[in-house]
């Protein structure tokens, strides 16, 4: 399942993605990212969301809603934006196809 | 702009002589070479081809399936196959597989050449272009709903790349070994360009599935992003303290108004600024979201709906809403107001 998700870990400064479902599972961390276990919640609240770029003051949050949860990658705030949503959204299709097909998260669970 | 031919062939001695004798015509092409299939693959993946000789039997990977892979990969790229076992049956499977030229050995040279040069010739029969930048063209291919195979070369540094066109919808883009819209975008944001168009498009499969403008819009922000980067930033001009004085007895509203306006400056997509407390809720849910990875305090929020604006959050004794078209500049307000 790295795969999927090489180029937008070889961004520099990108410090790992993780993906959610709706309903707050954990499907992929990468690295293996100690998560507080109200991240779902938190996902939650964004409510509606299509796309959010969240500056904090030691990093930045990338997150995207995608077909089956969220996407959300974590950066240094050194990295470039513009590239990243470029990678997300050529990342966006696959992630499309493969849940259509086979059933993502279940493909997810079995690459853990 | 000189075109590249690689030609294939497991015998040294053939090879040279064909470098040498071809050498005559290297203000028309340049040669490549490779000793077998594998070889040759690499160089197609290297640097941009226009043209394949190859011989037929070699080492590792022989040219049917060079040729092959060639049609599945670069279909744009003409093939003439070279051989000296020569039979009907390999012309006919040669031709079926996609080459455009069968030469039996032994042959003239200059015969070579010759075909070369009127297949190449075939690279331009649209027309060519010097110094143009590559946004605009592109925008007129679409309109005029061509079909056509465009090959660009970046002047200051010698970069080419090819675009596929059917119908006036960008099919496929290939540069160096970047393909689709990865491609699209690097050669988008080439500002200085030579073209050549070639009124047919031999690529069928779709490896572009955005809009024309949506890809020219985003090359255009990461290449100013990009360039952003690469330069130093400029040293902040101290503001006088007057008007330092001014700007902290306004309203979190008229500070942010103020700042961009000097940060950013007028337009850049900035709708509208106002101060909105019922996004407080939303706004704390961030803060937490920032918590749960341990990012610190939170400075500022771009929030996208899928409405007709977005909206930056900036945080503070109330929350300032910056409405803005999706199309601002995005990163470069994000990069202000997180100062």
């Amino acid at each position: 399942m790295k795969e999927i998700f090489k180029d937008i870990l070889a961004i520099e400064d990108v410090r790992g993605v993780v993906v959610s479902s709706f309903e707050g599972e954990i499907l992929f961390s990468e690295p293996s990212l100690e998560i507080d276990k109200s991240l779902p919640l938190f996902l939650g609240a964004l409510g509606a969301v299509r796309e959010a770029d969240l500056i904090f003051e030691k990093s930045r949050i990338y997150v995207r809603r995608t077909d089956m949860g969220y996407l959300v990658v974590l950066l240094g705030l050194f990295a470039s934006g513009a590239m990243l949503r470029l990678h997300v959204d050529m990342v966006l299709p696959s992630l499309k196809d493969r849940g259509k097909g086979k059933g993502l998260r279940s493909l997810f669970r079995r690459n853990k | 702009m000189v075109k590249k031919v690689l030609i294939v062939d497991d015998d040294q001695e053939m090879l040279l002589s064909l470098e040498e004798g071809l050498s005559k015509y290297d203000e028309t092409f340049s040669i490549a070479t490779a000793e077998d299939g594998l070889g040759a693959v690499d160089e197609l993946k290297n640097s941009t081809i226009s043209l394949v000789v190859t011989d037929l039997k070699m080492p590792k990977m022989d040219g049917f399936s060079l040729l092959s892979h060639i049609m599945e990969h670069y279909p744009e790229i003409p093939v003439i196959i070279i051989t000296g076992y020569s039979t009907s049956e390999m012309e006919r499977l040669a031709r079926e597989g996609g080459a455009i030229g069968y030469i039996a050995k032994p042959f003239m040279i200059d015969d070579l050449a010759k075909r070369i040069i009127t297949t190449l010739r075939k690279e331009a029969d649209g027309g060519t272009l010097h110094s143009v930048s590559s946004g605009i063209f592109l925008q007129l291919m679409e309109m005029e709903e061509k079909t056509c195979t465009v090959r660009l070369v970046e002047k200051p540094s010698g970069k080419q790349g090819i675009l596929f066109f059917l119908d006036g919808q960008l099919l496929d883009a290939r540069c160096d070994s970047l393909r689709g819209e990865a491609a699209a975008y690097e050669i988008f944001s080439w500002d200085d360009v030579s073209l050549s168009i070639q009124n047919s498009c031999p690529q069928r499969e779709r490896r572009i599935h955005r809009d024309l403008q949506a890809i020219l819009l985003d090359a255009m922000r990461l290449k100013d992003e990009l360039k952003r980067i690469v330069k130093p930033a400029a040293p902040r001009k101290k503001p006088a303290t007057p008007a330092k004085g001014k700007i902290e007895r306004l309203s979190p509203v008229e500070r942010v108004k103020q700042f961009l306006r000097k940060e950013v400056g007028e337009g850049y997509g900035i709708e509208d600024v106002y101060e909105d407390n019922s996004w407080e809720s939303y706004v704390e849910g961030i803060r937490r979201l920032g918590a749960a990875f341990k990012a610190g305090e939170l400075r500022a929020a771009y929030v996208d709906r899928g409405e007709s604006k977005d909206f930056i959050l900036v945080p503070g004794e109330s929350v300032t809403v910056v409405a803005v078209n999706p199309k601002c500049a995005r990163d470069r307000i994000m990069e202000a107001l997180s100062e």
